[in-house]
């Protein structure tokens, strides 16, 4: 199809209304529209469909007329002399990309949102809270600057708390979702200090330009500012540092990376559809989203690869890769296994942007989007088969009851697994083959986590979907409205990684142009990477090597050294799977902490000082003030002797005082 | 400048509540309600269409209004007049009483007739202190306050409102003896070297002070400081608010955060920074020490408090830690967002107290355990309007508390005092520490959200607990849509008051080059002349 130069700038002059029409969707919806459950469907379904259309018309346009974008818009928000915060929109090929991943899977989500919440008398609420997010994480996408992302960061950080903790009743759900938000405000917190820190360091540079913008074409944007700061010696390498690893906890708390990771896995306390949509497809890659966008801030201020930020990314996203994986080896809720390993393939896109491949980062965003999301959907619709069982010990043998969850299911752990040929094998590949090239032991780590990846995605098939029915009732599949989404996740779940590939090319073994990598890339000029077939090969062999042995584990049953591990008597073997059961023990220590150290502090310092000092004292002064005057009040009983008396002594006092002291010396 | 258009308008701002208290104690009990209800109506109106004659380009103060009062042996005058700050505060002091006028329906039949008066007599006292360019008027306007705010705590007030009403009275009132003695010292030593220059005069003041040499300044500063500072109230003269608050009927409460707070603040803007520069120039970085470690040390009071209405009255304390901060910070961003936190936690936390008391109302209690949670079942749409207060109070984006809070921690730390102050390094640490205050606030507020109304609902409230009612809603919306606009579009109000904070930065900044100041402040002064940053930044 091909897009008209003025269609295509009217189409990303428009860009707004991508955001502003969920907003209003979402505020009609809460204020009255809430009454007719058909309603509000219609018109939430119906405003991200727009936007889906629409944010595929701009990718096109962008695709068909490179000169187009970047295009930005931006207004006075908040002035002060020397302060000026824009609001504004930004579309660029980036933006773009993350425009289709967001109104995609919500699009799915919401039609799939109406099979699974149908009974639930939050329904149109849920409707509400979906349009709003949408909207949210649509702003953040389009944010002109870092000030703009931080606000969309947190509405987006608001409207998962709203989510997680929608079935208000459950108090792990309010446990969950008090977590996900003081979690995600620690990062913020870093985020906004860095922001502050940035900027009082630059704010003479940004003249009347709108400050913090990602892009500009008066010279005006992120990157050229920190170069202008170091070469006028406003700034040096380890400020940036500093900076740059303030803001990354941010990304850190959002994209859920250890030791801010303890959030998500509990996240799916919220409906499952949230789930998909929040938890693992689009809210969590907003912190990928940023490190791409404020992408110079990691870099050395001369713009060099090798620079603190980017190998503290790229370290934190591969010890969480590998942590998540071992604590998915031992977890028994279908939910959460799919949680951590999120977790850790949001690891994997951080290493890859710390290691320079910065499409190949991106490129698994997209392609895990879609398959996780996928995933999720799955582990929905079998929870819904199941009427709420979610412990896959009680599962088993569904592939007969319900086969296209089954399939779609099996795609999307090929596809995770890394399985040559489907979007996810292309996205890993390029990203372990930037590791290795990077740092050898990372690459190494990351070969060992797509074994584990493989092992646990397998190990969640087997006992889901194969072999006998363990628990009670009918299973039974799913109504078309959430069995369709998943078929329609299937397809970019196997074939979205050939956007990132020259197949021919591949075969032969060279590097050439693929659509992806030249239409999102870093710097001026794409880099296309030379497929390197060691990598591949050692990948595809690890993740066979996890396949055949979750296989052999819990289908042939020939193994059973997981029944050995989980009754062995020797210690070590014990405490590592003690170890992974209880996900390293995070939560422990922080509950420790909180709840043994600061608050008990708090609470001594609190009554020792304002109740003991301060009210004390100011009780005391009462006190005194009272005393005196009880004392004093006997000098005032009108008796004329006592007067005299006082009087005389008064007297008698002074003489001597001034004979001793005042004549005498 | 008197607006020929709108002549006399803010005596006749200053004379309905007066005219309405006295209207209300010859009226019968049953029309004190609407008497009240209707000139606060006419009060909102008559401030916004001083507001729509409001010229915002201009940093002096217009509508102004003087008479002699008293000519011997000193001259006092009546002297009324609003500039961008005083204008935004008169309006939110009139927005406010008249929500809470709306929420004193709870008070029934318990003496309506005092009570409305009362609520007459302190929007007068209020308004008063917003507008008086006297300072003997300001004085008297302020110390006014006490007597209509003693009796609505200690008449319509909870169980321990007697001892709590006398600790208000105290503390206050030991606020006013510093603020006397102040005054005093002022008067007296202005007219040392030459007797014409002693007035009381609020806008010659502000010429005049700064001019004065530095000890004079800091002796003066300093009794009105521990005033404000008791009132605003900042750490350790703080104790006095949760006790009044956790005892004042819901109304005072909103009243008593949202309006009587900013007078404190007020007058650390209009005299503490207006009158005595030097003084913040010099002790500055103390007093953003005091703000940030009062933000910090309230929302750990909070978390250790189990009476919901406390939370919220420690909450309120470690929000004014910003405008103290904001205040100190000489930095016109700073500034800008002190002033913006007035006006919006004055709405936020009138909304917090009041549906604070629309819970208390039914559950009659404000112990968080004994509720127990769970309340969503019985009134979702109280817990939105819960949800949304605390979204609010804990600065979420779009709505006016962000605002506020960012500009304050941007601009503290790309101010004056933070880069090319005497010790920059201690005020970047007190911004380091404010903004750890973001995250325990999330903490307390999402706690007490959840603790009331998460999870399971104690059997005693099913059935005890009625939905929100018509009127609580219209008073929650109000406020909240109020929240809402501040939040989304802030220029709303900075465009009002934009100016004339500026103007108050830079000279403070100006007047510390002209040099009342010692050397070693004119040298660094003269440093940061000559540096880029300032000119851009100032």
């Amino acid at each position: 199809m091909s897009i008209s130069i003025n269609d295509a700038k009217h189409l990303i002059e428009s860009a707004w209304l991508l955001v502003a029409v969920p907003f209003l969707v979402g505020f009609l919806i809460i204020l009255g529209l809430h009454k007719s459950k058909p309603l509000s469907m219609m018109i939430s379904i119906g405003a991200v469909g727009y936007g889906f259309i629409h944010a595929l018309l701009i990718m096109l346009s962008l695709a068909q007329h490179s000169d187009l974008g970047p295009w930005q818009v931006n207004y006075d928000w908040f002035t002060a002399t020397n302060l000026r915060l824009c609001m504004g929109y930004l579309v660029d090929n980036l933006a773009a990309m993350m425009l289709v991943v967001v109104t995609a899977i919500s699009l799915v989500v919401q039609i799939y949102t109406h099979g699974y919440m149908k009974d639930d008398p939050g329904y149109s609420k849920f409707y509400a809270y979906l349009s709003l997010f949408t909207a949210s994480m649509l702003g953040l996408v389009v944010s002109t600057n870092l000030f703009e992302t931080y606000f969309f960061w947190e509405l987006v950080g608001v409207c998962s708390y709203f989510l997680i903790g929608f079935w208000w009743q459950k108090e792990s759900a309010a446990q969950a979702c008090l977590k996900a938000f003081i979690v995600n405000r620690i990062g913020d917190f870093g985020f906004l200090l860095g922001i502050i820190m940035f900027l009082s360091i630059t704010r003479t540079l940004w003249c009347e330009s709108p400050i913090l913008a990602y892009v500009s074409n008066s010279g005006r944007d992120l990157g050229s500012i920190i170069i202008q700061a170091y070469n006028a010696h406003m700034l040096t390498a380890p400020m940036l540092s500093v900076i740059a690893l303030l803001i990354f906890l941010g990304p850190m708390a959002k994209s859920a990376q250890a030791p801010l990771h303890v959030w998500l896995p509990d996240a799916m306390e919220g409906p499952t559809p949230i789930s998909a949509l929040i938890h693992a497809a689009t809210m969590v890659a907003a912190g990928i989203y940023l490190v791409a966008r404020a992408y110079p801030l990691w870099l050395t201020p001369d713009g060099s690869l090798h620079s603190l930020g980017l190998t503290v990314i790229a370290w934190v996203g591969g010890f969480t890769a590998f942590m998540a994986a071992t604590i998915a080896l031992s977890q028994f809720d279908i939910k959460r296994v799919l949680a951590w390993s999120t977790v850790s393939q949001l690891g994997y896109m951080f290493v890859g942007l710390g290691c320079g491949a910065f499409s190949g980062g991106l490129f698994h965003l997209f392609n895990h989007a879609f398959f996780k999301a996928m995933l999720f959907l799955c582990s929905g619709a079998v929870i819904h088969g199941l009427h709420g069982e979610q412990d896959i010990r009680k599962m088993g043998g569904l592939f007969k009851s319900m086969p296209i969850t089954a399939i779609c299911f099996l795609i999307g752990t090929l596809s995770i697994s890394g399985c040559p040929g489907l979007s996810g094998f292309f996205s890993k590949d390029e990203i372990i083959s930037a590791s290795i090239e990077h740092n050898l032991p990372l690459g190494i780590l990351m070969i060992v986590t797509a074994a584990m990846t493989s092992f646990y995605m397998f190990r969640l098939f087997f006992l889901t979907f194969v072999g006998e029915f363990r628990g009670h009732g009918h299973p039974h599949e799913s109504p078309l409205s959430m069995t369709g989404p998943l078929m329609a996740l299937a397809i970019p779940s196997i074939f979205s990684g050939y956007l990132g590939v020259n197949l021919p090319a591949l075969i032969q073994g060279r590097a050439d142009t693929s659509f992806f990598p030249s239409f999102i890339h870093f710097g001026s000029t794409p880099i296309f990477e030379e497929p390197n077939l060691s990598v591949m090969a050692y990948s595809t062999i690890a993740a066979i090597l996890g396949f055949v042995l979750a296989f052999m584990i819990y289908k042939a049953k020939s193994l059973s050294f997981n029944t050995a591990i989980v009754e062995s008597k020797n210690t070590l073997v014990q405490i590592a799977y003690k170890f992974s059961l209880n996900k390293w023990y995070f939560d422990e220590l922080y509950l420790t902490i909180l709840q043994k150290f600061i608050l008990p502090v708090y609470k001594k310092l609190w009554e020792t000082v304002d109740v003991l000092i301060v009210d004390s004292m100011v009780n005391l002064s009462g006190l005194i003030a009272l005393g005196l005057g009880e004392i004093m009040r006997y000098f005032q009983n009108g008796r004329a002797q006592f007067y005299a008396f006082i009087i005389f002594f008064g007297v008698v006092a002074l003489t001597t005082y001034a004979y001793y002291f005042v004549i005498m010396p | 400048m008197n607006t020929p258009l709108l002549p006399h308008i803010l005596t006749t701002l200053f004379v309905i509540p007066l005219l309405a208290a006295i209207f209300i104690a010859i009226m019968p009990a049953k029309l004190a309600r609407y008497i009240s209800l209707s000139s606060f109506v006419a009060m909102l109106g008559v401030s916004l269409v001083m507001a729509l004659g409001f010229n915002y380009n201009l940093a002096g103060m217009q509508f102004s209004e003087v008479y002699n009062w008293i000519t011997m042996p000193f001259q006092v005058q009546y002297h009324v007049g609003v500039d961008g700050i005083s204008l935004c505060l008169v309006i939110l002091s009139t927005f406010i009483f008249l929500f809470s006028a709306l929420a004193s329906y709870s008070i029934g039949d318990n003496r309506p007739k005092f009570y409305y008066a009362n609520l007459m007599l302190l929007s007068f006292s209020v308004i008063g202190v917003f507008i008086s360019l006297d300072l003997l008027q300001f004085f008297v306007m302020y110390e006014f306050e006490l007597v209509p705010m003693y009796f609505l705590i200690a008449i319509w007030g909870g169980p321990g409102r007697s001892y709590a009403a006398m600790k208000f009275l105290i503390y206050t009132f030991t606020g006013g003896v510093f603020m006397l003695t102040g005054l005093i010292y002022m008067y007296t030593q202005l007219g040392v070297d030459n007797a014409s220059s002693q007035t009381f005069d609020m806008i010659r003041l502000a010429q005049i002070c700064p001019l004065m040499p530095q000890a004079f300044q800091t002796m003066a500063c300093l009794g009105f400081l521990m005033a404000f500072l008791i009132k605003l109230p900042s750490f350790p003269f703080h104790t006095w608010l949760p006790d009044a608050h956790v005892e004042a009927p819901t109304p005072i409460s909103m009243i008593l955060a949202g309006l009587l707070l900013k007078m404190g603040s007020y007058g650390l803007v209009r005299i503490c920074l207006g009158f005595f520069p030097y003084f913040f120039l010099h002790y500055g970085p103390v007093l953003m020490l005091i703000g940030a470690f009062n933000i910090v040390w309230a929302a750990i009071a909070c978390m250790v408090q189990t009476d919901m209405k406390r939370i919220i009255a420690f909450s309120s304390v470690s929000h004014m830690g910003f405008v103290t901060l904001g205040i100190s910070a000489v930095s016109a961003a700073a500034l800008s967002g002190a002033i913006f936190q007035m006006i919006s936690h004055g709405v936020i936390s009138a909304l917090l107290f009041f549906l604070v008391g629309v819970v208390y109302e039914r559950t009659h209690t404000r112990d968080i355990h004994e509720i127990g949670g769970g309340l969503t079942k019985l009134a979702p749409v109280l817990f939105y309007f819960w949800m949304f207060a605390c979204m609010a109070n804990l600065g979420l984006p779009g709505l006016s508390g962000f605002v506020a809070e960012t500009a304050v921690i941007y601009g503290s730390f790309t101010g004056f005092m933070a880069t090319i102050g005497k010790h920059a390094h201690m005020c970047q640490w007190s911004v380091y520490l404010a903004a750890t205050g973001m995250i325990l606030t999330a903490g307390y507020m999402l706690w007490l959200l959840k603790r009331l109304f998460y999870g399971d609902t104690k059997e005693k409230w099913i059935n005890h607990f009625a939905a929100i009612r018509p009127l609580e809603q219209f008073i929650a919306y109000g406020l909240a849509i109020m929240v809402l606009a501040l939040g989304i579009y802030p220029m709303l109000v900075t465009k009002e008051y934009v100016v004339t904070s500026d103007a108050m930065n830079l000279s403070i900044v100006q007047r510390a080059t002209i040099g009342c100041l010692d050397n070693n402040h004119k040298i660094e002064i003269s440093k940061i002349n000559l540096s880029p940053k300032l000119n851009s930044a100032n």
